[in-house]
């Protein structure tokens, strides 16, 4: 076999140097190192060695293919002018690439463009208490209205604010923003907020809201709307439009449900423009709930030490999980708390 | 709730076809969910708000449809006509806080049957099911008027009635069937012997009417709405009258529901009224006054309310008034409405029916104090994190999202590193509030490489909740994390730095500690101050939470790391270039590179950077040793060092590094 190995180097040196074209270098590849070559059929041997044998003869044999493959490499290298072309039709490679949250992404488009109209933007703690959660924003104990905020308790010692607590609005933020900086107050404060909710596609335990309020001498109603219209049409289009629904919170008076026209049907529900079919959006109505607000009950203000008389505010609240659901057609919750990176990758920055 | 257009047609005439009416309900403040079609009828569904009991009966919703249409809608009140007295039972009520005022009635002689068609027919659009005609009546009139009654078969009464709360233990079986054990926070209503009703709550199968009742007792009562809302909720049910009463029902109708009760009971079932009994007082409702100015109106709304549509509103909504002086209004809100107090409640109620929609929307110019703190500009915490994400967008972090609540154990055992725990969790694996980012970060990273994903940066900016002897906190942080190779460690260790400049941080260090969960561990430290720490998780860790790949972990006290933040300066750039020479070397385990890089530190003139430019494994390389090229950077910023000046600077640090033992120059 020693014999056959250096007839067979010295054959492919000979050859190797008498190759000028590329094309000849790869004839003599194929010749030396493909599958059919004189190299290939000894490996083709080596099973039927015996033990000792087989091994050393395998080293051997790959010893004499990598310096084959090495000179190969050398001599290719050598034929200048004659290099390879890329195939540029192989798929791209991976760019690495950061991205933010789409949570927290909306959350910020919408806290800027309440900023721009003079909001300030203040963060408040999660851990929150009773007081602060539900007293001071008119929700009394035991009462039916304290059934819409089921909450999270803490196992903490009690204080003079009453038990400790999951916040479960951002509410409590107004609150403390109220009790210690005096009007005029013009505030929006994003954050965690939490409810025993057992987790679905619509519901999770855990959500973001956006809580908004301002507080002067002139606050009234038509500005609430004025801020809120305008926004909705920074944040959705420009030509979406806003429904005031008188509705119920202890913590304002009057108090609406704000719904926007459905961003797909552009507020046409099941009419004319998607041709009689309903849209699935909006579920034929033609308009989105999006938020809820109201002026500010006086009770509110005076539990903040705050002149009912001389100041007004309004205030407005909105959960960030549905508003993006709206804006980018997410079908369920659950997707922005798995942080799978099909999803995440969806929204760069 | 669900209320029938026939039944209100008993009030009020409506010719308004459904959707229109709906539509009108809706953006008047009651939110019609649905509406249906039944038979002759038009069911509607609406959405109760708390603060309205009064739409808990077809009168209030009824008064509700007659301001919205602006019709005048007067209810009458009741008239108390002689009745006989009933001796042969007493009332007796044990405290007037439960209940403050008990009307029965004794009808004797009825025949129960199925009723009438009409009254059937209503209670069940109303949602309610139809039982027969004395309890169907029963209903009817709870739903016209908003006051649940009772009606009990006398014939299994034994004795007087009491109003009392339950004894510990005692024990009761409803008209569901269910038994329930009470105790002290039950309100019930129990004869000489027995507990025959939970108190506005449900009544008992022991006297519930039959098919073979011929003599009944009706109850009619106000019970507080904190007590039966404690009590049903103890007793674990709800039912249309504790929802009545927990949101307070009106005494002002009572007396007729019951009286229209009787008679209704006369007429289809037959019977004699044999006599009233009460206890208590019928709670006296002080008329309310409320002044009101259109200007204080108006500059609530931002509306002018035209002054006689303001006077058909209030008058469509019950209220009675009297001009004062020019266009100052004294206002008598209606008695069934316990929600109109203040001026307040008087402008949602005139805007509501004028329409929302009829506010112009405007920009307010949000007046703040020049010397507002509300946000001080040094702690804009909000603005140095949102800008710090984007930062690690940039860097090519992706940022995730993961709950703040954990399971109470689920890193362990050890309790000095418990979260704070949640009293009524929904789940154990959701018990307590997080203490660290680690499990979000290893909760995300490890659902994706379950993903055939690998190579992962994530981050993620939320808050950490601790509890120690000094008390809790809840204190804002990041986490950075990386999925990977060993190297991966340097690359994390490089992220870490890449904030701290970010953040103008100019004096940090990493010090090696035993970390937690963590194999390999540093704490970042600014000034003797502890801003966070990076490791690499431990393989019990990882093996916990089967991950397939090891994980690079850090996290950073956010609130700390703004506080030190500086303010960013341009330093000079050196004009002259800087020259570099390589040393390799060869490290034994028990020497650590920080003791290498703190003797060049200080013995090399001019240095400005050293970097590594390779790592060298192989025969050569003793065990326990690593091998590596390290390039040193000298450059002034006075002149262009020359070939010789470096070679001596560069000598010095290679003499002083050879002094270093368990280092080997190569
Ligand atoms: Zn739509």
């Amino acid at each position: 076999m020693e014999q056959e190995l250096k007839k067979l180097k010295e054959d492919f040196e000979r050859d190797l140097a008498e190759a000028k074209s590329g094309t000849e270098l790869e004839t003599l590849k194929v010749k030396y190192l493909g599958r059919n070559s004189r190299l290939a059929e000894l490996f083709s041997q080596i099973p039927a060695l015996s033990g000792d044998q087989r091994s050393f003869w395998g080293r051997r044999l790959n010893q004499v293919k990598k310096d084959l493959a090495a000179a190969w490499e050398k001599a290719t290298g050598s034929t200048d002018g004659q290099q390879e072309s890329l195939d540029v039709t192989f798929p791209s490679s991976a760019v690495n690439s950061g991205s933010r949250h789409i949570i927290s992404s909306t959350s910020q488009k919408i806290c800027l463009i309440f900023q721009k109209l003079g909001f300030d933007i203040v963060e408040g703690n999660e851990i929150e208490d009773e007081q602060h959660n539900f007293e001071a924003l008119n929700i009394p104990l035991e009462h039916p209205s304290r059934d819409a905020f089921d909450t999270f308790y803490l196992n903490l010692a009690e204080k003079n604010n009453g038990k400790y607590l999951l916040r479960s609005h951002t509410s409590p933020s107004q609150i403390r923003v109220m009790q210690k900086n005096k009007p005029p107050l013009a505030v929006i404060s994003p954050g965690r907020v939490y409810r025993p909710d057992v987790v679905d596609a619509t519901h999770s335990f855990m959500f973001h809201q956006i809580e908004g309020f301002a507080v002067d001498t002139e606050i009234n109603f038509s500005q609430l709307k004025g801020v809120l219209l305008c926004f909705a049409r920074e944040f959705f289009s420009q030509d979406v439009n806003l429904r005031f629904r008188p509705h119920f919170f202890p913590f304002t008076e009057p108090s609406a449900e704000v719904d926007v026209s459905c961003i797909i049907c552009k507020g046409q529900g099941s009419k004319t423009k998607t041709q009689g079919k309903r849209c699935s959006v909006c579920k034929g109505k033609g308009w989105l709930e999006i938020l809820g607000c109201g002026m500010i009950h006086p009770k509110v203000l005076e539990a903040c030490a705050i002149d009912s008389k001389k100041y007004r505010g309004f205030a407005f609240g909105m959960g960030v999980e549905r508003i993006a659901m709206l804006k980018y057609g997410i079908d369920d919750i659950r997707l922005f708390y798995e942080n799978d990176l099909r999803f995440l990758e969806q929204f760069s920055l | 709730m669900k209320f029938s257009l026939n039944f209100i047609q008993e009030f009020l005439k409506v010719n308004l076809p459904p959707e229109q009416l709906a539509k009108k309900l809706t953006m008047a403040g009651m939110e019609v969910e649905g509406f249906e079609k039944s038979g002759s009828d038009w069911i509607f569904n609406i959405e109760v708000t708390t603060n309205r009991h009064d739409w808990l009966s077809i009168a209030g919703i009824a008064q509700e449809i007659a301001a919205i249409l602006g019709k005048n809608l007067r209810i009458k009140s009741p008239q108390d006509k002689k009745q006989p007295l009933l001796l042969e039972r007493k009332v007796i009520i044990e405290s007037n806080q439960d209940c403050s005022y008990y009307l029965g009635r004794s009808i004797k002689g009825v025949n129960i049957g199925p009723g009438s068609q009409k009254i059937q027919s209503l209670v069940v659009n109303c949602g309610l099911a139809s039982i027969n005609n004395v309890v169907d009546i029963t209903n009817y009139c709870m739903l016209k008027w908003g006051n649940p009654l009772h009606a009990f078969d006398q014939d299994k009464l034994e004795g007087n009635i009491y109003v009392r709360r339950a004894k510990k233990n005692e024990f009761f079986i409803g008209i569901d069937g269910k038994e329930r054990v009470l105790d002290k926070e039950n309100l019930v209503i129990a004869d000489s012997k027995k507990i025959i009703a939970l108190a506005g709550v449900i009544g008992s199968k022991n006297t519930e009417v039959d098919d073979s009742t011929k003599n009944i007792f009706l109850e009619a009562a106000i019970f507080s709405p904190l007590t039966v809302r404690r009590s049903r909720r103890r007793a674990g049910v709800d039912t249309e009258s504790s929802y009545r009463f927990e949101r307070r029902v009106s005494p002002e109708y009572l007396e007729f529901a019951s009286q229209e009760a009787t008679r209704l009971i006369k007429e289809i079932a037959g019977g004699v009224l044999k006599g009233v009994t009460k206890a208590g007082q019928k709670p006296k409702i002080s008329p309310k006054k409320i002044n009101i100015s259109l200007n204080g109106l108006e500059t609530y709304l931002g509306v002018k309310v035209p002054e006689e549509k303001f006077k058909t509103i209030i008058a469509s909504l019950g209220f009675k008034f009297q001009a004062k002086a020019k266009g100052q209004y004294l206002l008598f809100p209606p008695l069934q409405r316990f929600d109109l107090i203040r001026e307040v409640d008087v402008y949602e109620e005139v805007s509501r029916i004028y329409g929302y929609e009829k506010i112009p929307p405007q920009i307010p110019f949000l007046r703040k104090a020049m010397d507002s703190r509300v946000v001080d500009r040094g702690k804009d915490i909000y603005r140095f994190n949102s800008e710090l994400a984007d930062y690690l967008a940039r860097l090519g972090f992706k940022e995730i999202i993961s709950y703040s609540l954990q399971g109470r154990e689920e890193l362990g055992s050890n309790s000095t590193l418990l979260g704070i725990e949640i009293i009524n969790p929904l789940r154990k694996q959701e018990n307590s509030l997080r203490f660290s980012l680690l499990t979000g970060m290893i909760k995300s990273l490890g659902h994706n490489l379950n993903r055939s994903q690998s190579g992962l940066q994530f981050f993620e900016v939320a808050h950490i909740y601790l509890n120690d002897r000094k008390g809790f906190s809840e204190l804002p942080a990041l986490a950075l994390g990386r999925s990977g190779k060993e190297d991966e460690f340097f690359l994390l260790k490089g992220a870490v730095e890449k904030v701290l400049q970010y953040a103008s941080v100019q004096i940090f260090e990493f010090r090696e500690e035993k970390l937690p969960f963590f194999s390999d561990g540093l704490t970042i430290l600014s000034k003797g101050k502890v801003l966070g720490f990076l490791g690499k998780l431990d393989q019990e860790t990882v093996k916990r939470f089967s991950l397939k790949e090891d994980l690079f972990f850090a996290q950073l006290n956010l609130e700390e790391l703004a506080k030190i933040s500086g303010e960013k300066r341009y330093k000079p750039i050196s004009p002259y270039p800087a020259v570099w020479r390589d040393i390799s070397i060869a490290l034994k385990k028990q020497v650590s590179f920080k003791e290498v890089e703190e003797v060049i530190k200080a013995r090399c003139k001019h240095l400005v950077d050293l970097r590594i430019v390779g790592f060298y494994q192989g025969k050569n390389i003793p065990a326990q040793t690593t091998a590596f090229t390290l390039r040193i950077f000298y450059q002034s910023t006075d002149k262009t060092l020359t070939a010789q000046e470096v070679d001596i600077f560069h000598n010095d640090a290679r003499q002083a590094l050879s002094q270093i033992k368990g280092l080997e120059l190569r």
